[in-house]
């Protein structure tokens, strides 16, 4: 325990600080919708980042966990509160079967066969009318007016999802996850049953990111296919999210979420109105040239190559993360 | 039965377009080991330039195939010169960090045309555009049905391209083993630049072919991207017959999908096969045909 | 060692293997510090008025987003050169939805919270709109829904929100009068894109045609931006309807009309729910093959409303290419806004809001008055029209007293074609 150090509580306690001290529900707006990338980032990083099972299809556990509360409310009349409760394990349950399925699959391959699962679901929300409403979506009204309970809702989220993930890297799954992402075969021969652990990593995943649709059906009150199941803006977004941060590492996705969520806004308002109107159309060009900058020249993300910069030893220390817990 | 066959009919002919897309992929693929996110936007760049030939110059598209493709293959050898190649030195926790860098060239590629043509949709009307022919009340439609044989020879150039002149059998040798490549002195990083330039070029056959019964915005290279590696998986990396092949069995399958099915459901019915096979044939089709 | 300024990043610069953690500090600090300031700057100026108008700008439908930015932006000035709001200027702040129901979202949030307007016109796409009219709700602002036509919008009980256009269902009310009296059709085939749009306007043309004694005998979605749509037309051969009703965006619509020229699919006639079917692309890229096609329409430039016609002229010669109703719709909402303002006792919103609610005036679009009916509160209601492309050019047709040309009825498709 004894790196949650001070830092980490300082970072928490100006992220509590934060809603009390700036009062504009835009800001909060944006910050919660942060925080829901750092859940999502943190649990596809858990996957991809430590596991080496790069999925292109988290919109699926996403998209789940959102319309396991929305259809909670449309099909059985509870609140959409219990989406933060059903909506990771349902989403789990889904990880476990796309688990079962694509495991036996592996690298590129596995990645094609999570795009092409993702673009299933999606179509069949959109075409399975009498169950999802299609694109008519699902609209509830939001519990509170007040953006508070939402950003306390999401921090307590983020911060579950990146304390868990250092639990499980310190425990001895995480040391199996990273032998699995170096070497599977290798990982085999010295007795890790690579699909069971696979499917774990998947399994905490996907309960993650089920729980971030969730929480996003309850905080947005709307979504529809589209929305939910989008393989540009959940699935590659989280990709994103995680690379500009930092494959691999802990805090990686975690900066990446702020970095991209907080870029999209200013572009896309044209930095606040500040600038002519035309420079927020540039904003998915400037995602895109940061991506091919942070992969060509930063290729640990920010965070994973911020030690590079000023020559730590960062990497082995990242390396023994995982393994020093036991 | 006139259902049948004309939905049959129109899932060939589609078939043949999608094959066209599926060539430049599968070769890709089969050399580098890496699935191309950019390739349904590097078709799209190729569609423009037919387009302002077009605007601009009156050119028709068939002959813009000569200027597109020599283009589309200088973008693709740059691209994996300098963006791509290069990441094969980088030390990165993930080895599918090229895929990663293709979705941001696919990005790129995608708004930097948005921002010179708007997002506006533009289509090139051409006198064979809807032009059809029917033989017992079944129509064929010419555009398509050109594209078709285009398709086919592209392939059949290529075939002989890999299979009888030296910098093919390159090509091929870095395909199988790279590393037994460079020891027979093939320099695998300069037939991975060819490789890539002529993906993409082929690439810019199929778009530019596609452009006069379609039609054209920036936002149109993702779902092509899709059955590109759709179709080289059923057709099997880097099989230039298993793309022919592919492109057809997914174009009637889509076809049969939408008319029995339903048309929603079009894009899922190819997804589901495209997993089917993924899982329980996973060298594709060309396994079968041991080509 | 970077950044001195940032208080609490310095008091832990040395502290080793947290050099992660340090990096997240700094940036979170900044993104604070940042959020800080920007939230604190001042209003430019107390002589506006301040009015969001959210559209797509970006994305796929931005080329409708232009031509209702631009129809916003002539209004505005207008507004402003006859004395604007009571000696203040009308001022409309643009927001970008780039198409996602999300961004709309944070967009309106955006406009309320820190820009401070009044009320929020805007909201192209459905889903776009609802969501924006959540939040409009939620907030107690007022917002003047001009585009977003599914049906569900105003059938919340969200007195906020009140609808300039109306809903799709209303949208074949022409076409009604104009089947019953002319073509009395027994069948029919609905063929929609598969958005909130398309799926509500299907569903209420069905039950329009069973009303109508007609025989729905198809009725399928499809996903927009296909190549081959042959395999669905197949089937409407095969079924063989007298009318086949489309709802779709304009390069999908050509598609269709181009590959059911192919297939020779022959029904007494093709309307357009709309949308894609009365643009000017449409005709461009389904050329021949969009000859004689029907389609319902909210507007015409012809019509008798007042400055109907100046609006049209003067768009044409301003952005050198025709407007259509999506223009028009937001000329007249620009209208309202500046109506309503000027009525309103103050601008809280409160005010506003019933000020918004007591409006009647005529626009360019039409009468705006706002009503209860059905389910819908606060919805405008408006006569629908019917249109027909004869020889490249966009007629009115119907009603008849309204008519630009005499409608083209019964059509031979294999002269048509040629």
């Amino acid at each position: 325990m004894k790196r949650i150090s001070w830092p980490t509580i300082v970072v928490i306690a100006l992220l509590v600080l934060f809603p009390l001290v700036v009062q504009s529900d835009y800001y909060r707006h944006i910050f919660i919708l942060s925080l829901m990338w750092v859940v999502i980032g943190s649990a596809w990083n858990l996957l991809a980042g430590y596991t080496g099972q790069v999925s292109f299809g988290h919109a699926i556990f996403f998209g789940t966990g959102a319309y396991t509360a929305g259809l909670g409310v449309t099909k059985l009349g509870i609140s959409a509160w219990w989406g933060m409760l059903l909506g990771g394990p349902v989403a789990l349950l889904v990880g476990l079967i796309i688990g079962w399925i694509c495991f036996r699959l592996r690298g590129p391959y596995f990645a094609l066969a999570t795009i092409a699962i993702g673009e299933i679901f999606r179509l069949v929300a959109i075409d399975w009318r009498s169950m999802t409403d299609g694109m008519d979506g699902i609209l509830i009204i939001q519990s509170f007016r007040s953006k508070l309970p939402y950003y306390y809702l999401a921090l307590a989220l983020a911060i579950a999802c990146v304390f868990a993930v250092y639990l499980v890297l310190r425990s001895k799954w995480g040391y199996y996850f990273v032998a699995i992402r170096e070497d599977q075969d290798v990982a085999e021969t010295i007795g890790i049953s690579s699909f069971r652990y696979k499917s774990l990593s998947l399994m905490i995943s996907s309960y993650f990111t089920g729980m971030a649709g969730a929480f996003y059906m309850n905080y947005m009150a709307f979504i529809d296919p589209h929305v939910v199941f989008s393989l540009h803006d959940i699935s590659i977004m989280a990709i994103l999210v995680a690379i500009i941060g930092g494959v691999g590492t802990l805090w990686g996705p975690a900066v990446g979420a702020f970095i991209m969520v907080w870029l999209q806004e200013i572009f896309r308002s044209a930095f606040f109105g500040l600038l002519p109107q035309w420079v927020s159309e540039a904003h998915v060009l400037v995602f895109g040239l940061l991506v091919i900058f942070v992969i060509r020249y930063l290729a640990n993300g920010i965070v994973g190559d911020w030690s590079k910069i000023t020559g730590d030893w960062f990497k082995k220390k990242q390396l023994s993360y995982s393994s020093s817990g036991n | 039965m006139d259902v049948f066959l004309q939905t049959l009919v129109a899932g060939l002919l589609i078939g043949g377009i999608y094959a066209l897309i599926g060539i430049g992929m599968t070769l890709i693929m089969g050399v580098m080991k890496i699935i191309n996110l950019a390739h349904g936007q590097l078709m799209m760049v190729a569609m423009y330039i037919t387009y302002v030939l077009f605007e601009q110059f009156h050119l028709d598209p068939y002959f813009a195939l000569l200027v597109a493709m020599p283009c589309l293959f200088v973008i693709g050898a740059l691209l994996q010169k300098y963006l791509l190649n290069p990441l094969l030195k980088v030390d990165s926790i993930l080895p599918e960090n090229q895929v990663l860098m293709t979705v941001g060239i696919a990005m790129v590629l995608t708004e930097i045309i948005r921002f010179i043509f708007r997002s506006d949709y533009r289509s090139v009307k051409t006198g064979y555009s809807t032009a059809t022919f029917y033989i017992g009340g079944i129509s064929f439609n010419i555009a398509m049905f050109i594209a078709f044989g285009i398709a086919v020879l592209l392939t059949v150039a290529l075939f002989f391209f890999l299979l009888k002149t030296d910098v093919g059998k390159s090509v091929r040798a870095t395909a199988q083993n790279k590393e037994a490549a460079l020891l027979m002195g093939i320099n695998a990083e300069w037939i991975t630049v060819l490789t890539y330039g002529l993906g993409s070029a082929l690439a810019a056959a199929a778009g530019t072919l596609l452009l006069p019964i379609y039609y054209l915005f920036p936002d149109i290279g993702g779902p092509f991207t899709l059955k590109a590696f759709v179709i080289t998986m059923l057709g099997g990396m880097g099989s230039t017959i298993g793309a022919i092949l592919g492109g057809v069995v997914l174009g009637v399958a889509e076809s049969l999908g939408a008319t029995y099915i339903s048309m929603a459901l079009k894009d899922a019915v190819a997804m589901v096969i495209f997993l089917l096979v993924l899982i329980f044939l996973p060298g594709g089709l060309k396994t079968l045909t041991k080509i | 060692m970077e950044q001195n300024g940032v208080r609490s990043s310095t008091t832990i610069t040395y502290r080793t293997g947290g050099a992660n953690m340090r990096k997240l500090l700094v940036l979170l600090t900044l993104v604070l510090a940042f959020a800080v300031v920007f939230s604190t700057t001042p209003a430019w100026s107390e002589e506006t008025v301040k009015v969001g108008i959210i559209l797509p700008l970006t994305g796929a439908q931005a080329a409708f987003g232009e031509i209702e930015r631009n129809s916003f932006v002539m209004a505005a000035e207008k507004v402003n050169a006859a004395g604007g709001i009571n000696g203040k200027q009308l001022e409309l702040l643009f927001e970008d939805d780039t198409g996602k129901p999300e961004v709309a979202r944070s967009a309106a949030e955006k406009l309320i919270s820190k820009d401070k307007v009044v009320m929020l016109g805007g909201g192209y796409g459905s889903s776009e709109t609802f969501a924006i009219a959540g939040v409009a709700q939620q907030n107690g602002m007022p917002f003047l829904v001009n585009t977003g036509s599914a049906d569900k919008i105003t059938e919340q009980g969200w007195d906020y929100v009140f609808r300039l256009n109306p809903p799709v269902s209303a949208y074949p009310a022409a076409l009604e009068s104009f089947l019953t009296e002319v073509v009395k059709p027994e069948s029919c085939a609905i063929l929609y894109e598969d958005s909130a749009f398309g799926t509500s306007g299907s569903k209420n043309f069905a039950e329009t045609a069973e009303r109508l004694g007609i025989k729905v005998v198809m009725m399928e979605g499809y996903s927009k931006g296909g190549v081959d749509f042959k395999p669905l037309l197949v089937k409407v051969k095969q079924a063989n309807p007298d009318l086949v009703y489309m709802i779709s965006y304009v390069m999908d619509a050509s598609l269709l009309m181009t590959q059911s020229m192919e297939l020779r699919v022959m029904p007494k006639l093709f309307v357009g729910g709309a949308a894609g079917f009365t643009l000017p692309e449409f005709v461009k890229n389904a050329g021949n093959a969009a000859n004689m096609v029907y389609s319902a329409t909210l507007w015409y430039e012809t019509l008798p409303y007042p400055g109907a016609s100046e609006y049209y002229e003067e768009y044409v010669k301003r952005f050198n290419k025709p407007t259509e109703y999506h223009g028009a719709e937001a000329y007249a909402a620009c209208q309202v806004i500046a109506d309503t303002l000027k009525r309103a006792k103050s601008f809280s919103a409160e005010d506003v809001k019933t000020a918004l609610a007591e409006t009647d005036m005529e626009t360019v679009f039409g009468p705006v008055k706002f009503v209860s009916y059905d389910k819908k509160i606060n919805q405008n209601k408006l006569p629908t029209y019917l249109v027909q492309w004869i020889d490249g050019k966009l007629e009115l047709v119907w009603p008849k007293d309204v008519a630009s040309k005499p409608y083209v009825y019964p059509i031979d498709w294999e002269k048509v074609w040629q």
